[in-house]
């Protein structure tokens, strides 16, 4: 148990992560507000991003860039980083699609609740089908 | 030239769609020029394919590799052709070229103005580029970054018809499957934690090298890839966006994304699963027998539900879950017969189930309908049509001389030799519920008394293109040669460990 107590509190950035990650899933497969399954789904790939700069940092690590001077010096991997940047360009188009679309599911509903979406649909749609 | 052309080629076919997507909203008004185009991509597009497709089985199978902007591998991106890329590649561009021609003049009544035409146009590039990439690409962060390009695309392609009804299908499509990207990025983040590379080759022999020191972190890896690719994929517990998205999506989009796009994350997961962790690791986690069951299950309960469907393309899209469970089930068997035909059997689901939902396209445009009970007289008004219809669901259900046939031959084989009697089963009663929920479709368009409405086939490029698809299936039937040869290659590819 202190082993186990001893591993978290050294590495306290993956258990974050994790905690954010169950968070972020949770919201999103329980709430019924667009907005809030929009703000798990962010929550969910910030816990991931924080996994990945967490798994390419190194404690007292430089910025890796390369010091001629001396070369000995200890820096951080920038690749986990970089990829995240990736990851955000990445999510932040998600957002912005996902909100366009809660729009444009307001304008036609009136409401951005998705249970009553899904009643409107079935009272506005039942005979007219998918087509 | 010809050196510099073939050299480029891996490349080629990934950027070309992206990059004439980039141009096309330069067009926009100008919408027989932005269908000329789009076609004519198309068809370069599966020349390329076949030429790369021919190369390969000139050099044995043996995968011709470029390093993108010349890094060389551990360090950039590489890219991998195979016999499993370029038979991926085949089916993709085979495909979207006669999805091209039946949307060719005949999106407006679905999609809107020409405006929304053209954007209709750039994502289906987007998308055809994404998947290419998938199919040659052999970094696991890519491999991220094409599958969210494509997850982006196929959501755009689904809101593209101008109704309330698939903007909340998008919508949920979209939540659901980046909670699979969210998935997939976790374990491609696992695997470069405990191995240190994204190049697909040096992190499955550090992985193999490693992985008894970090057993749990492999078995997260694991879980998270099964089920990001599991959401997208559309595997069966998993599949719930899947008949509201493809149903809702315009006709030709139902097409690609019912035929293309399902496969294109199933690829993504084969490479995963066999070219990072290898068949030996992944028997050795049980992996296999996860993957058989799940597939046995999809297989069942994706014809149980297609059997209770009233409307016509929602049919098809539970058949489309159905289909992917033959997928998963031959990559659990995990032997060479089996995963030919898994993967014979999805190029074959591919031109099958396009061809099926623009047949369906076409019948709802003209009958204005999309329930099956009232299709009665279709056979006799609309025979082209119908007459692709009736081709490409006897060949899902897997009559000799159709190419459904000879997917589920081998996979059945691979069962056999597999010594899985359940999976024999459950091959077969796949099969006969298959028949059990297209079939009766056929009966109700030929043989039901016909209504005095004047219904006609669509235009001349659509049935250019479902006789395409139709010639297609029949092909692959008739001669799968070159074809199940590069299927059998890629599967001795994948079980060989290098």
């Amino acid at each position: 148990m202190r082993v186990l107590l001893d591993e978290l509190m050294v590495n306290y950035p993956y258990f974050a992560a994790m905690i954010l990650f169950i968070i972020g899933a949770f919201t999103v497969l329980t709430r019924s507000n667009l907005f809030k399954k929009l703000i798990g789904i962010n929550i969910m790939e910030s816990a991931i991003f924080l996994m990945f700069i967490a798994a390419g940092n190194i404690r007292g690590g430089a910025v890796p860039i390369l010091d001629e001077a001396n070369p000995q010096t200890v820096c951080i991997n920038p690749l986990p980083s970089a990829l995240m940047l990736t990851g955000i360009v990445v999510s932040v188009s998600v957002t912005a699609f996902a909100l366009a679309l809660i729009i444009r599911l307001h304008q036609s509903y009136g409401t951005t609740d998705a249970r009553r979406i899904a009643e409107l649909r079935k009272r506005w749609h039942a005979n007219e089908g998918n087509h | 030239m010809r050196a510099t052309i073939e050299v480029h080629l891996p490349v080629f076919v990934v950027i070309m769609p992206l990059f004439v997507a980039f141009v096309l909203p330069t067009l926009a008004r100008r919408i027989r020029l932005v269908e000329g185009v789009v076609t004519s991509t198309t068809v370069l597009w599966f020349l390329g394919a076949g030429y790369l497709a021919s190369l390969v089985l000139i050099r044995n199978g043996n995968p011709i590799g470029y390093s993108l902007g010349g890094w060389p591998a551990p360090w950039g991106i590489e890219l991998s052709v195979g016999s499993l890329s370029c038979l991926f590649l085949l089916m993709v561009a085979g495909v979207s070229l006669p999805v091209a021609l039946f949307a060719a003049g005949n999106m407006a009544h679905e999609v809107g103005g020409p405006k929304r035409i053209t954007r209709f146009y750039v994502l289906c590039l987007l998308l055809g580029g994404a998947l290419a990439g998938m199919a040659v690409t052999s970094d696991l962060f890519n491999v991220f970054v094409l599958v969210e390009v494509a997850t982006l695309s196929c959501c755009g392609l689904v809101s593209s018809r101008n109704h309330p009804l698939a903007a909340e299908a998008a919508f949920n499509y979209l939540i659901l499957a980046t909670l699979g990207s969210a998935l997939i990025l976790g374990g491609i983040g696992f695997l470069y934690i405990i191995t240190g590379h994204l190049n697909m080759g040096f992190a499955s022999q550090e992985l193999n090298r490693i992985w008894q020191e970090y057993p749990h972190v492999v078995w997260m890896a694991v879980s998270f890839l099964l089920v990001g690719f599991g959401v997208k994929s559309a595997l069966f517990p998993l599949h719930v966006w899947l008949p509201d998205a493809h149903s809702a999506a315009p006709s030709p989009a139902s097409a690609i994304l019912s035929g293309l796009a399902v496969k294109g994350y199933a690829i993504c997961l084969i490479k995963v699963l066999y070219n990072v962790f290898g068949v030996a690791l992944i028997q050795e986690l049980g992996m296999h027998r996860i993957l058989t069951l799940l597939g046995m299950i999809a297989i069942t309960a994706g014809s149980l539900f297609a059997l209770t469907q009233d409307k016509l393309k929602r049919r098809l899209a539970f058949s489309t879950v159905a289909q992917v469970g033959y997928i998963f089930l031959g990559l659990g068997l995990a032997n060479s017969m089996s995963l030919a035909g898994t993967l014979f059997h999805m190029a074959s689901h591919a031109v099958i189930k396009s061809g099926l939902f623009l047949a369906a396209g076409a019948i709802i445009a003209t009958t204005g309908n999309d329930r099956i009970s009232e299709m009665a007289g279709v056979g006799r008004q609309m025979p082209i049509t119908m007459a692709a219809f009736t081709v490409c669901s006897v060949s899902l259900v897997g009559i000799p001389l159709f190419s459904g046939f000879i997917g589920k031959w081998n996979l059945l084989l691979g069962s056999l030799e597999a010594g899985n009697r359940l999976a024999q089963a459950v091959i077969i009663l796949g099969s006969v519920l298959c028949a059990a929920y297209l079939f009766p479709i056929i009966r109700v368009a030929y043989f039901e008394p016909a209504p005095a409405a004047d219904w006609q086939d669509p235009g001349l490029p659509q049935k250019t293109a479902l006789i395409l698809l139709a010639a297609g299936v029949i092909l692959l039937g008739v001669a799968p040669g070159p074809f199940l040869e590069l299927a059998k290659r890629a599967a001795l590819d994948l079980l060989v460990m290098k």
